[in-house]
């Protein structure tokens, strides 16, 4: 009864894009185009500014961007391709978010992933975590129990 | 942007971030009630974007212009995308989905206003 898709019991189609997944998909979709909107912005209006900086927030709009397709897709390869863009977020916002802390002259402006994604109420830095338990939690040798709560 | 407008958009999309987590814990895909609230809510903000629009095309410029256009056309597109996501596949998630949605809107609402400030 706590399995939202009945009609699909075999392990094969544990798609990242069913269930919980479609509210993980959401999330990326909108981070996707926050930051690629962001960094559109401070490209195009202020590069002198700081251009490490506004290059890294197009950099994690093209992360976002992908982790959002390829997790929306939910095929094997796309799978992969989400490990991978998912890793870098996680590496990124963790090591954007300790430097912008250590050394604030290198982010003289705000990225998404300064100080953890504060400016985003940390979503930034629980995404990635969320993203990877998801893709552990559909991995295609599991089990085919339901594992959804009630 | 008008002030009382925008806390419209701020209480109606707060109500329909509820209204997903409630029908999400009912373990109910949206009802038809609830998207149709979803579509009022979308006509809304993008009454808001209109005005707003026309308030910069009468010379109105905010310190921050490419930002906020950016924000007023971003704002209008979230709800249309997270309805046809949620109606694909129709569970309780798609109740969470909308109210994601809706959550994005309401912040966007009340980063508009703070934006809102002309040139200094």
């Amino acid at each position: 009864m706590t399995d939202s898709s009945p009609q699909h019991p075999d392990a094969e189609v544990r798609r990242t894009n069913s269930g919980a997944g479609r509210v993980l998909v959401a999330v990326y979709g909108i981070f996707a185009l926050a930051a690629t909107a962001r960094a559109s912005v401070q490209l195009l209006t202020k590069f002198d500014q700081a251009p490490f900086a506004y290059l890294l927030s197009a950099l994690a709009g093209v992360i976002y961007i992908v982790a959002t397709i390829t997790l929306a897709r939910g095929t094997r390869t796309s799978r992969r391709v989400a490990l991978v863009a998912i890793i870098i977020e996680l590496v990124g916002v963790i090591s954007i978010g300790t430097l912008s802390i250590v050394d604030p002259e290198a982010f003289p402006r705000a990225t998404v992933w300064s100080w953890y994604g504060i400016g985003y109420g940390f979503v930034p830095l629980v995404l990635p975590i969320f993203g990877l338990a998801w893709l552990w939690h559909t991995r295609p040798i599991a089990a085919p129990e339901p594992v959804e709560g009630p | 942007m008008i002030d009382a407008l925008a806390y419209a958009v701020v209480a109606l999309a707060g109500a329909a971030v509820i209204w997903g987590l409630v029908s999400a814990i009912a373990n109910k895909p949206p009802g038809k009630t609830q998207l149709l609230y979803a579509a009022g809510l979308e006509l809304i903000t993008v009454v808001q974007s209109i005005i707003a629009a026309a308030k910069m095309i009468g010379g109105f410029r905010p310190a921050e212009l490419a930002t906020t256009i950016g924000y007023l056309i971003g704002i209008v597109i979230l709800i249309p995308i997270a309805w046809l996501w949620a109606n694909v596949e129709r569970t309780r998630f798609s109740g969470i989905v909308l109210a994601v949605a809706a959550f994005a809107v309401l912040a966007m609402t009340l980063r508009l206003l703070v934006l809102w400030t002309p040139t200094g």
